[in-house]
C-alpha cells in the first residue's frame, strides 16, 4: 500500500504538468481554429477576391479589344469575341467582315498597354461590375510610323459561367461640346 | 519467473469460474478481459494476470495457495499502479500533441488566407472608406487643378493644405507653365472630376484613378495654357480636354492628402 501511494504521488506532478500543457494546447487549438474559421468564412474577403478577378479579367479584355495586327486579323478578332459577352459581343460579331476588310486595307498594327485600372462598382450576386481602365494605345502604320494615344476607357463587365467578360466598352466622354 | 505464477493463476481462475458461473467479477476487471487474447508470455502481460489472480483469490476463499498470494502482490502492485497512472499521462501527452498540431496547422492556414493580397486591399469592400476617399479626392482635384487669375487665393490655399511629400513639387511643375503667363493671359482653368475609382486602400494609404475634364479659358494674349496635360489650339474661347491620372493619397488627421501625382509619364 505504501508503495502504491508513493508511486501515484511521484506521478502526480507530471500529471499536473501534462494536464496544464494539454489545456494550454487546447486553448491554442480553439483560438487558432476560431481565427482560421473566421478567415475562411470572411464575406469581405470573398468580395475582395471577386473584385480582383473582375479587375484582372476586365483589364485583359480591354487590352485585347485594343490590340489588333492586320497580319493576324482573324486570330485577333477571335480573341475579341472570347473576351466579350452580351450586346458588345453581338456588335463585334456583326461588324466582323466589315472591320476585317478595313484593317486589312489600312495595314495597321495596334497594341495597347494598361496604365492603370480600378473597379468602381461590383455587384457580386448579379455578376455585374464597372471599371475604369487607363490605356495607352500605340498604332503603327505600314510606313512604320507609330502614334501613341491615351484612352480613358469605361467598361462594363458581366459574369457568364463564372468568368468575367466585357459587356460594354466606351471612352469617357469629354465634357462640354468639344471632344478630345 | 512469471510463467509458473501465470499458469497457476489461470488454473485458479478456471476453478473459480467452475464454482461460480455468474461472470460478475469479470465485468469489474476489463483489463483482465483485455489481456485474455494475448496471454502469451511477455513483459506486457506480466502484471495483468495478477489482477485476475486477486479477483480469483477473493472468490476462492477456500483456495490453498495463500502462501503464493502473500508473496506475489508486492511488486506487481506498484507496477500496476504505475501503469494505471501512466495511462492518463500518455493520453494527455497525445492530446497535447494533437491539439498543438491542430493549432499550428490552423494558424498557418489562417495566415495563408490573411496574406492574400486581395484581402489587404479594402477598396470597395469598405464602402464607407471608398466613397470617403472618392469624395475627398474629387474635391482636392477640383481645388488643386483649378485656377483663376483674378482670384488666386483658393488655388494657393489648396496647394498648401492638400498636398504633401512629392506632390508639392509635382504640382508646381505641372502648373509652372500656366503660372508664368497666367496674369498676362488672364487664364481661368476649371477642373472637374468626371469619373474616379479607388484602386487600392491599404490602411491610411490609397490610390485613386481619376478622369477629369479641364476647361481652359484665356481671355487675353496667346500662348500656352493648361495644366501640362493640354495644349489649347484656340484663344479667347473655352477649350475642353480630358485628363487622366492616378493619385496616391494618405490620411492625415482625418483628411486625405495627395502624396503623389502619377500622370503616366506625360
Amino acid at each position: 500500500m505504501t508503495r502504491q501511494v508513493r508511486a501515484s504521488a511521484g506521478n502526480r506532478p507530471a500529471l499536473a504538468v501534462a494536464l496544464v500543457l494539454t489545456l494550454v494546447a487546447g486553448g491554442f487549438a480553439a483560438w487558432e481554429g476560431r481565427s482560421w474559421y473566421a478567415a475562411a468564412h470572411d464575406d469581405s474577403a470573398a468580395y475582395a477576391a471577386q473584385r480582383d478577378r473582375a479587375l484582372a479579367a476586365g483589364e485583359q479584355a480591354v487590352q485585347n479589344l485594343n490590340t489588333l495586327d492586320h497580319r493576324r486579323v482573324d486570330q485577333g478578332l477571335d480573341l475579341w469575341e472570347t473576351s466579350t459577352t452580351g450586346e458588345l459581343h453581338e456588335q463585334l460579331v456583326d461588324g466582323r467582315t466589315e472591320f476585317t476588310s478595313q484593317v486589312k486595307t489600312a495595314k495597321t498594327v495596334t497594341t495597347a498597354r494598361v496604365l492603370s485600372g480600378a473597379v468602381t462598382e461590383l455587384d457580386d450576386r448579379a455578376g455585374r461590375a464597372r471599371l475604369l481602365v487607363a490605356l495607352r494605345i500605340t498604332v503603327t502604320t505600314p510606313d512604320s510610323k507609330s502614334t501613341e494615344k491615351d484612352s480613358r476607357m469605361l467598361g462594363e463587365l458581366t459574369r457568364t459561367d463564372g468568368q468575367w467578360k466585357l459587356s460594354a466598352l466606351g471612352q469617357a466622354p469629354v465634357g462640354g461640346t468639344a471632344t478630345g | 519467473m512469471p510463467t509458473p505464477r501465470h499458469h497457476l493463476n489461470r488454473q485458479r481462475r478456471r476453478q473459480a469460474l467452475a464454482d461460480q458461473p455468474a461472470p460478475a467479477p469479470r465485468t469489474h476487471s476489463p483489463v483482465g478481459l483485455l489481456s485474455e487474447p494475448d496471454s502469451a508470455p511477455g513483459r506486457r502481460t506480466a502484471a495483468k494476470p495478477v489482477r485476475e489472480a486477486r479477483g480469483a483469490a477473493k472468490e476462492d476463499t477456500a483456495g490453498g495457495a495463500r502462501a503464493e498470494e502473500t508473496v506475489a502482490p508486492a511488486r506487481p502492485e506498484t507496477d500496476r499502479a504505475g501503469r494505471r497512472h501512466l495511462a492518463p499521462l500518455v493520453i494527455l501527452c497525445l492530446l497535447t500533441l494533437l491539439l498543438g498540431g491542430f493549432a499550428g496547422w490552423a494558424h498557418s492556414r489562417a495566415g495563408e488566407l490573411r496574406d492574400d493580397p486581395a484581402r489587404g486591399n479594402t477598396a470597395l469592400t469598405d464602402l464607407a472608406r471608398t466613397s470617403e476617399i472618392k469624395g475627398q479626392t474629387a474635391a482636392a482635384v477640383a481645388a488643386l487643378f483649378s485656377y483663376d487669375h483674378a482670384d488666386t487665393g483658393p488655388f494657393e490655399r489648396a496647394g498648401k493644405t492638400l498636398l504633401t511629400g512629392r506632390a508639392v513639387e509635382q504640382h508646381r511643375t505641372l502648373f509652372s507653365g500656366v503660372l508664368s503667363q497666367a496674369a498676362r493671359q488672364k487664364t481661368v482653368i476649371t477642373t472637374t472630376v468626371t469619373d474616379s475609382a479607388v484602386e487600392r486602400i491599404d490602411g491610411d494609404r490609397a490610390r485613386v484613378l481619376v478622369y477629369a475634364d479641364q476647361s481652359s479659358v484665356s481671355t487675353a494674349g496667346n500662348g500656352k495654357a493648361g495644366g501640362g496635360k493640354q495644349k489649347p489650339k484656340t484663344q479667347d474661347q473655352g477649350v475642353y480636354a480630358g485628363a487622366m491620372f492616378a493619385l496616391d493619397v494618405v490620411r492625415r488627421d482625418g483628411r486625405w492628402l495627395v502624396e503623389n501625382i502619377d500622370t503616366f509619364g506625360r
